[in-house]
């Protein structure tokens, strides 16, 4: 695969218009990866998902070669919910539509140039130098959103054992105020997936974050965000982790400044043999700044769940207080559920914890629903539904908490 | 016994005593009485060596310099502050930690240090003269504990060390009837020629149990009248703001 | 005003040592040594078993040992990092020259271990009696002397040195040696089977109750050894056994290496209890010298309802790097961990636990209770792996640190794997400091800030002390004051 991959990079080179300096960036890329190759249980974050036997298991081969020739389905994009769309068909940007809002106060380039120094991590090599449309969006300072924006992202009945590489960064300046939906289309080929975001919240800016994976897929994905908080600004983020076959969040927070906070919560609720993982890193590098993490697995048939979670204290972060809670049901015998819950903490007057547990569903409460006169998969459905709800009760944007207690189908 | 002159206290750049006097003999018992944010809480505090204030004026604790004493050295002379809201320890027993502290106490004094019989004789008669059931003795220090267990315990600590000068800060909130008499009680045993008290208080009510000899009144920072147990009904009556 | 120190420095006996300022067991003993040549090879390993007079069986496992040592690498994924030791540069054998032809009674033992011993603290001879605790100390590589043991032998215990039981008990050593910790174990399990010198055994026979607590002291006295010492408990069905475990070094500016390996084996309904308080030294002030503790202690519940409890306080080393662990094998069976650690100036500790779960209703508790201080950092690392055909199975975890001071870190990394729906993971941690408050509530009582710091410290880990055998219990309560003093200003 790896000879595929380094054919298909040199196409890419040649085929599109790239300056010296970004070439080099790309090059330097792509010899990292192939360096290091698709991530293995051995290295620590991939501890419990060995990414590259996971490739190997489904693909013979990737292609990385994008052709620009689709077209999108209208009928697809969920219609439910009034919102602005960025659309991206197989990683092309193809539709930006921001008709509810004032236009003065978004600015989007589509072809940024790259100019960061050469990441260690393997897949984000890997998003560098395949990406061929980068994407910076900057909100100005003031502006609060009238809806809220969707990310969708489309795959073609066409695509088929490709590899997808996006790259988009988000620059919310002071005083904004932004709701972001990510969903992703109904597709029944394997793809691998990559796509990278950057965000920078300013001061006493807001940002909640939906990250809804719920239509069903057989994509390979991995998704890393880099999230940095300023003084007093907040972040909420949900996941909803439910679609693809394997589905790997990859999300890293700074807390940057004062007063900064985030609620962070998820779900993971699979079937058949998939396999999700949500791994997050909360850096509270100053003073006074709040993290909250809640993290509910369902796990049926063969399926796997994984949570890595790391709170991290600087010195200078007193009066840190950090919360982290995971909790998994185990459904079927053939289940699996790892969790690596992790504290690292060097300032003294901070307020952190975690817990996690993992088990099956109570047998008493069954037994209590059973007696009310449920069947037993109603009593079950009922309790996890409930588990679940919790959850979802935490999404603070009302319009959006109904539309996933709709996808969902949980409503208590 | 206790003679304080001119006390101001500042905390965060903010001045909350501003030329405090008060002076205290043996056997008196003494009552400040004050709106909130009027510095109760602060003298009490300073007393006791509590740090984080700027400290200015003379505080004479048996012809001693006070503010020059640590914390821990002030309790050794037999100062004692029943805290308003006792902090909790866990893992740490009561019995554990009433010994612990009986002791450094005694041993400061040169006094000889008691073996764990004489300590838990000492307990045992002390909590049947208080009428307070010594189970609680033998969970962890206030934790777990009722706001009305843990100002039982409070007296408890305050009648095994045996202090000279007991301050006693807002013990009478959060306190019902019952246990609000029986904490007076316990005060009341206590009494004697050579043991001072001084109790801060919101409400008079606390002082129909334990009369006192004279009662002050503490606002802005300073004692601005101060009378006998008639003054206490008089706020009572009238109100703090009436007072000026 | 007489202070507790001051009264410490009146006492002519404890000068020398008080002079030793922090580590009280910082003396060394001038002894004669006799010591295999240093560096590591099949000729030194030779020599050992030949001193030792091996049968041939175990000469085979050190080689075995010692050929798959030489394909492996040294571990870096732990958090302490610690500079490249240089296997060639140690002795591998250091024993008084007075051992060489072992005394039969405790009366024929060199004085100058006895006043050692002594000064640990530790009576091997009349006070051993009264304590009724039964003693086998380990001085550098060697057994030296074992209590009690006419009392234990009338019921068939046998507690004795490894090496002795390797001549003697030969049938049982070679069953049960390397059935936990296998000779291809990780680099420094390798190094010790292919080294090892000294150590315990104990065996207790079906249905015994041990009498009294057996205990072992650790003394690493010579310079530039590496002490690998190697203990292997059996309980035999039905039976209990509570063994203490209790080490000291003297202080030197370099590093000393001790790569122990502690094989426990419960069978059916039985239970062992192992306490260890480690104090070797931690190094100076500012990080010099002090033991690398790096240790594997492994136990193997195989019968059914067996049990085996680990309970650990770790004040010593300037690194300690050690998971005391169970394999819960046996249906029924349980596992448990209680541990504290205290770090203080540049100490570092990676230390925890693994739990297997690979019977049914099998069960196992974890309580980890962490301090740091000073520039120190302590790590909690930990494994629950609850396989597939472990039903029913249970696992409890708590995990606590408390910080003191601005310098020093507290990590807590649980590794939690569940592959059965019938079974239950609980993890619980927190980080927290003592807070003025409570030391102030603490100082209007009376105390000063170090006996308010240690009251209140010990009350953070008494879920753990509570587990320890009483004469145990005492020492480390204390051993938790001292190690903290001067590190809240």
């Amino acid at each position: 695969m790896e000879n595929q991959i380094k054919s298909n990079f040199e196409k890419v080179i040649s085929k599109l218009s790239f300056t010296n300096a970004q070439k080099e960036i790309k090059e330097k890329n792509i010899d990292n990866f192939l360096k290091k190759g698709f991530p293995t249980k051995r290295l620590e974050d991939w501890k419990f998902s060995d990414l590259k036997q996971i490739i190997s298991n489904n693909f013979e081969d990737l292609n990385f070669l994008n052709e620009n020739n689709t077209e999108l389905k209208k009928d697809e994009i969920i219609e439910d919910l009034e919102a602005n769309k960025l659309i991206f068909v197989n990683g092309v940007l193809f539709n930006v539509d921001f008709k509810y809002e004032n236009l003065e106060k978004i600015e989007i380039e589509k072809n940024a140039d790259l100019n960061e120094e050469v990441n260690q991590n393997a897949l984000l090599n890997l998003n560098s130098a395949f990406v061929s449309n980068y994407i910076k969006v900057t909100i100005k300072t003031g502006y609060q959103f009238k809806k809220p924006l969707v990310m969708y992202n489309y795959l073609t009945e066409e695509l088929n054992s490709s590899g997808i590489n996006t790259r988009l960064d988000l620059d919310l300046e002071n005083n904004v105020e932004l709701d972001i939906v990510n969903v992703s289309n109904k597709s029944s080929n394997k793809n691998f997936l990559n796509f990278r975001q950057k965000i920078n919240i300013g001061q006493n800016s807001i940002l909640k974050n939906y990250s809804l994976d719920t239509n069903q897929t057989e994509s390979i994905k991995y998704t890393h965000k880099e999230i940095n908080l300023s003084k007093n600004s907040h972040l909420e983020y949900f996941i909803l982790s439910t679609g693809s076959k394997f589905l790997k969040h990859d999300i890293n927070c700074s807390l940057n400044s004062e007063y900064g906070s985030i609620s962070l919560n998820g779900i993971i609720n699979l079937n058949n043999d998939q396999h999700h993982e949500i791994k997050t890193v909360i850096n509270h590098n100053e003073e006074n700044c709040k993290s909250y993490q809640l993290i509910k697995s369902v796990l049926n048939d063969d399926s796997k769940g994984v949570y890595q979670g790391k709170i991290f204290v600087d010195p200078k972060a007193q009066k840190t207080d950090g919360y982290q809670l995971s909790r998994a049901l185990l459904l079927n015998e053939s289940v699996e559920f790892n969790a690596k819950p992790e504290l690292e903490i060097y300032a003294d007057d901070v307020k952190c914890s975690h817990g996690s547990t993992s088990g099956n569903i109570d047998e008493n409460s069954i037994f209590y629903l059973m007696s009310r006169g449920l069947s037993y998969s109603d009593s079950k459905k009922l309790l996890t539904n409930g588990f679940l709800n919790e959850v979802i009760e935490k999404i603070t944007n009302e319009n959006i908490k109904n539309f996933v207690k709709k996808t969902t189908g949980i409503e208590v | 016994m206790l003679s304080i002159e001119n006390l101001k206290a500042k905390i965060d750049e903010k001045e909350i005593l501003k030329g405090l006097n008060l002076n205290i003999k043996p056997g008196e018992v003494h009552a400040i009485m004050g709106p909130n944010g009027s510095g109760k809480s602060t003298l009490s505090n300073i007393l006791s060596g509590k740090k984080g204030y700027e400290v200015n004026g003379n505080i004479k604790f048996e012809g001693e310099n006070l503010l020059e004493l640590e914390t821990e050295e002030r309790a050794h002379k037999g100062i004692f502050l029943a805290f308003q809201y006792p902090l909790e320890i866990p893992g740490v027993n009561t019995n554990t930690f009433l010994k612990t502290s009986i002791n450094a106490i005694k041993k400061a004094r040169g006094e000889k240090e008691l073996d764990a019989i004489e300590f838990l004789k000492l307990i045992k008669q002390k909590s049947s003269e208080l009428k307070f059931d010594q189970a609680i003795l033998n969970r962890q220090l206030n934790v777990g504990f009722s706001g009305g267990e843990k100002k039982k315990n409070e007296i408890l600590q305050m009648s095994i060390l045996d202090p000279k000068l007991s301050i006693l800060d807002e013990t009478d909130s959060g306190l019902d009837i019952d246990a609000l008499r029986i904490v007076s009680e316990g005060v009341n045993s206590l009494r004697n020629k050579n043991n001072s008290f001084l109790i801060i208080t919101h409400y008079q009510r606390l002082l129909d149990y334990i009369k006192p000899d004279f009662v002050h009144l503490l606002k802005n920072g300073q004692i601005i009248k101060s009378g006998n147990f008639e003054l206490a009904k008089e706020l009572e009556k009238v109100g703090y703001e009436n007072f000026n | 005003m007489t202070t507790k120190k001051q009264e410490f420095k009146m006492d002519s006996r404890q000068k020398e040592i008080e002079n030793l300022k922090d580590y009280k067991y910082g003396f060394s003993t001038d002894i004669e040594n006799i010591r295999a040549p240093k560096g590591l090879s099949e000729e030194v390993i030779k020599f050992i078993s030949k001193i030792k007079k091996e049968p041939e069986w175990m000469l085979n496992f050190r080689l075995k040992a010692f050929e798959r040592f030489k394909q492996l690498k040294e571990p870096n994924w732990q958090k302490p990092k610690y500079p490249k030791i240089d296997y060639q540069d140690l002795y591998y054998y250091s024993a008084p020259k007075s051992m060489k032809d072992k005394p039969k009674s405790l009366d024929e033992l060199d004085p100058k271990l006895l006043e050692t011993y002594k000064k640990l603290g530790i009576p091997l001879q009349e006070q051993a009696r009264l304590n009724g605790i039964a003693v086998d100390a380990v001085f550098d590589s060697v057994s030296v002397a074992t209590t009690f043991k006419e009392e234990l032998t009338k019921q068939g215990i046998i507690f004795c040195s490894m090496s002795e039981a390797i001549q003697k008990h030969s049938e049982l050593v070679k069953k049960y040696l390397g059935t936990v910790i296998p000779t291809t174990d990780h680099f420094f399990a390798t190094l010790n089977s292919a080294v090892f010198t000294d150590g315990s055994f104990v065996y207790i026979p079906e249905g015994v109750k041990c009498p009294m607590e057996l205990s072992t002291y650790f003394r690493i006295n010579a310079s530039e050894t590496g002490q690998f010492e190697r203990t292997l408990i059996i309980a035999d069905k039905g039976s209990y056994v509570s063994y203490l475990e209790g080490c000291t070094a003297p202080m030197r500016d370099e590093n000393q290496l001790h790569a122990a390996n502690v094989e426990l084996i419960a069978l059916d309904d039985a239970e062992i209890k192992y306490s260890t308080v480690q104090n070797w030294y931690p190094g100076d002030k500012d990080g010099k010298g002090g033991i690398y503790n790096f240790v594997t202690k492994r136990g193997l519940c195989k019968g059914k309802n067996s049990k085996i409890s680990w309970t650990q306080v770790e004040t010593g080393s300037a690194i300690t790097w050690k998971y005391p662990s169970c394999i819960l094998k046996g249906d029924n069976s349980v596992g448990e961990f209680y541990s504290i650690a205290i770090t203080n100036n540049h100490q570092k500790a990676d230390t925890g636990t693994k739990m297997i779960h690979l019977g049914k209703n099998t069960k196992s508790k974890i309580i980890s209770k962490g301090i740091s201080a000073g520039q120190s950092d302590m790590m909690y690392r930990g494994l629950v792996d609850i396989s597939s055909k472990a039903d029913n199975s249970r696992n409890f975890t708590q995990c606590d640190s408390l910080l003191m001071g601005n310098k020093c870190g507290a990590h807590t990394i649980p590794y939690i794997k569940n592959k059965n729906l019938k079974s239950n993971i609980e993890h619980e941690a927190t980080t927290s400091k003592i807070s003025d408050e409570q030391l102030y509530y603490c100082n209007q009582r009376g105390l000063n800030q170090e006996e308010a710091v240690s009251l209140i410290v010990n009350g953070f880990c008494k879920e753990v002390l509570q587990q320890l055998p009483m004469e145990f219990a005492v020492e480390a309560q204390k051993l938790v004051g001292i190690s903290l003093e001067g590190s809240v200003g």
